[in-house]
């Protein structure tokens, strides 16, 4: 125990130096950053009161479902924090040069899975905590509730709940690294993506909301009762919802009744941690191993394909230094896990979400209140939107860091850095440009032509702007001594840049509710649907798109200039 | 100290280390050479507990790395050839964070910090973060945080990388104190003028095994011999 804290009191004060930079510019991105975050968390305050409010009192859809609702946005939660933690684990764990470190120190490996999981969880979950404390405030606000149940309800709820998801998600982790060696990397992932896939399915199945919201609304106006009889039972074994009767019988005042669950959580949280622990005991070093042997079989694979496509011995087309940047780009993507894994993973969960929206239009036009097919359009549209906005993060922001190891031959090759920075761009917009277009017209194409039009132009802009913002804050937080893209794309900088993408989609829900609104009402009423206002909205987000690309790319060539 | 027996690892099926016997014994100092990819860090690896073998067994002080790593990692003090350090910390921070990764006492540990700088001259910079430190500097905490427990076997791989010459002096009398005062060390070096100076034995690796091993007297008779010095008679073993 000594030993571990040891290690964490060292681990809080590199933390804490890494901070206390006190040079100017450092001062200015603090600040700046600090600016933000309050903005953001204050914005997320409002948003979230005004929203509770709304449903509650406009619509009224009252406090059980208001509870089922946060039931719902939990398991997105739970499932962001678990599969993040999978991912960057992966890097924390085995790819870090302190692991290697630690390992060659007489510390056991349960102590070094357990430092690098905390590491892990608080590096990639702070921010979501962030949100997640900041929407708390809204909720607390809006129910009365003393200031205290705040910090209470972030230590006992939603920290057992994240951890629970983070444990879970190192604790696949090491199942996925021990069965590889056995049945092969290929054959678990594909196992695990389904068992994941599955529970998804499985979870919208047992929850029914749609007959959930029917069967409640029978008891019409008495639907603040808990009307948990209503549900499966299967449901009933999820932390989520556990979080959500808490809060719910919590807002109705009755305390000892949320206890039960609170209980729950931290009995569990704990459970899981011991259990990841006893697991770690036993596989930590043996994951470390299969993790050398992937990499050495991955090493060994690439010495037999020389010679493949993209290889650098056979001619191409393109200009020579176009083709030095295509193929290098292309080579190094395919042969680090973490990118390509990562990459499969998004363009797994756009198929799902492809699928699942294919009869939008169906649904949208068989709504009858207009205010809610807008909103049902704008979040499918949204969803869209963030999806474009976490592959640019994932894939963009780390892009001018990821230079470090080469920055020595750009900077004394003969280059024009803009012509670079454009090349290097154009390689990774292609390719989002490409799945956001797509995604757009799936989404669109059962509507008027001229809608699609515009929201395939818009989506573009969009694009435009995503990874122009992702590129240039890239620059502004460029760190050429991390070779892992997986932490560039979740450090402070990425953090922020995430912030300003949910202001951004914020920006669009204002911009574009109105004119779809309207037009979805003259559509309804079967009038004539006017497009200047959805054209207005392309001018203007066109506009905003050049503003920041042309920011952006400026703040990437300068960064190139600048000593290093 | 440290003994090796038909140790072998393979990558797929590539082997990179086959079947090597060593034995080292306290005071004993090991030159470990070989050309570029013959096998040696992977073998200090797996001395260090990086790897697990394919085939065989590592032994520190009698304990198996692999079965009872804690215990013969307190033995070891391992000075890989890129040190890790956290860039925030002082040099002089992290070595009390290492002296506490070996539980010593916070007094004694002190004395022994500043007996460590005055002994690699590293004073002048100690207190500065290692983000600002050259890979020399690196180098040299690395090799001070490996002497902080007293440890009885010393494993090196390539010590004098991005050293200067008074460095490299440093160094290398400070690794000669060290076998004088009874601890095993195990050095994998391309500097062939170092380990003729400071070895007493020398072992070649090519292509994952052991092509020769045998004590600086019979080194030395061999290069009266045929050969003029280490440097004609490595290039002749690995051609």
């Amino acid at each position: 125990m000594s030993l571990l804290l040891h290690i964490l009191k060292f681990k809080l004060l590199t933390f804490i130096k890494f901070q206390d930079e006190i040079h100017a510019n450092a001062i200015l991105k603090q600040s700046s950053a600090s600016v933000v975050y309050i903005l953001f968390a204050v914005g997320i305050f409002y948003f979230t009161q005004n929203t509770i409010k709304y449903l509650t009192e406009d619509v009224r859809i009252g406090i059980f479902l208001l509870h089922r609702f946060i039931f719902a946005l939990l398991f997105i939660f739970f499932m962001t924090v678990n599969i993040g933690n999978i991912v960057v684990s992966y890097s924390t764990f085995f790819k870090t040069a302190e692991v290697g470190f630690l390992l060659t120190m007489p510390i056991s490996f349960a102590k070094i899975f357990l430092i690098k999981f905390l590491d892990n969880f608080f590096y990639s979950s702070s921010t979501l905590l962030l949100m997640v404390t900041a929407a708390l405030a809204g909720y607390t606000s809006y129910f009365g509730l003393s200031w205290y149940f705040i910090p209470f309800a972030v230590l006992f709820l939603i920290l057992p709940f994240m951890f629970i998801a983070g444990t879970l998600g190192a604790i696949t982790l090491l199942v996925i690294m021990r069965f590889a060696a056995t049945f092969g990397i290929k054959k678990v992932l594909v196992t695990i993506a389904s068992v994941y896939g599955t529970t998804i399915i499985l979870f919208y199945i047992f929850s029914s909301p749609v007959q959930l919201v029917t069967k409640v609304f029978a008891y019409f106006p008495n639907i603040n009762y808990h009307f948990g009889f209503l549900e499966s039972p299967a449901i009933k074994l999820l932390p989520n919802h556990w979080v959500a009767d808490a809060l719910y019988w919590i807002s109705s005042g009755k305390f000892i009744a949320a206890g039960w669950y609170i209980y729950l959580l931290i009995v569990v949280s704990i459970l899981f941690l011991l259990f990841a622990l006893f697991l770690s005991k036993q596989w930590f070093y043996k994951s470390w191993l299969v993790f050398l042997n992937l990499s050495s079989d991955l090493s060994l694979k690439k010495k037999r394909n020389g010679k493949a496509v993209f290889s650098f011995e056979k001619n191409s087309s393109f200009k020579p230094r176009h083709e030095a940047l295509f193929k290098r780009e292309f080579l190094l993507f395919i042969r680090e896990p973490s990118q390509w894994t990562h990459f499969l993973v998004m363009v797994f969960l756009i198929t799902i979400f492809v699928i699942s929206i294919s009869n939008i239009d169906v649904m949208i036009l068989k709504v009858y209140n207009i205010y809610l097919k807008t909103l049902i359009y704008l979040i499918i549209y949204l969803f869209n939107v963030f999806l474009i906005a976490s592959m640019s993060l994932r894939f963009i922001f780390p892009l001018v860091s990821l230079e470090g190891e080469t920055i020595w031959k750009i900077r004394s090759a003969p280059l024009d850095y803009k012509k670079l920075v454009l090349t290097r761009l154009f390689i990774y917009f292609s390719v989002i440009f490409v799945i956001g277009q797509l995604l757009n017209l799936v989404s669109n194409y059962q509507f008027s032509i001229m809608l699609t039009v515009i929201s395939q132009l818009n989506t573009a802009f969009v694009t435009i702007t995503l990874v122009s913002l992702n590129f240039g804050m890239g620059a502004v937080y460029a760190n050429y001594k991390e070779k892992n893209p997986i932490r560039v794309a979740s450090s402070q900088g990425a953090s922020l840049t995430f912030l300003f993408t949910i202001i951004y989609l914020v920006f669009l829900i204002v911009l574009l509710f109105a004119p779809l609104n309207n037009f979805f009402y003259a559509l309804d009423k079967s009038s004539y649907a006017s497009l200047s206002q959805l054209l207005f909205t392309s001018l203007i987000l066109g506009t905003l798109a050049f503003i920041v690309s042309y920011l952006s790319i400026t703040k990437g060539v300068r960064q190139f200039n600048k000593d290093i | 100290m440290l003994k090796l027996s038909n140790l072998t690892k393979k990558f797929g099926n590539f082997t990179a280390v086959n079947n090597i016997n060593i034995e080292i014994n306290a005071g004993d100092f090991f030159g470990f050479l070989g050309q570029n990819g013959a096998g040696k860090t992977t073998t200090i690896k797996m001395i260090t507990g990086l790897y697990a073998p394919t085939n065989g067994t590592v032994h520190i002080g009698g304990f198996d790395i692999q079965k009872n790593h804690i215990e013969a990692k307190k033995l070891i003090g391992y000075i890989p050839d890129q040190p890790f350090l956290y860039e925030k910390l002082t040099g002089k921070e992290f070595l009390f964070f290492c002296g506490g990764l070996y539980k010593i006492e916070k007094s004694k540990l002190k004395n022994k910090i500043d007996e460590t700088i005055d002994q690699l001259k590293i004073d002048q910079w100690v207190d500065k973060r290692t983000e600002e430190y050259s890979q020399g500097m690196k180098q040299r905490i690395a090799i001070a945080s490996a002497l902080l427990h007293n440890p009885k076997l010393l494993v090196v791989d390539e010590p004098m990388i991005g050293l200067d010459p008074q460095s490299a002096l440093v160094v290398k009398n400070v690794l000669k104190q060290k076998a004088s005062e009874g601890v095993a060390i195990f050095m994998s070096t391309h500097s062939l003028n170092v380990a003729e100076e400071v070895c007493s034995r020398i072992g070649i690796i090519k292509d994952g095994r052991m092509i020769f091993e045998d004590n600086k007297e019979a080194v030395e008779q061999i290069k009266g011999t045929d050969h003029l010095n280490l440097e004609s008679l490595f290039l002749h073993l690995t051609k």
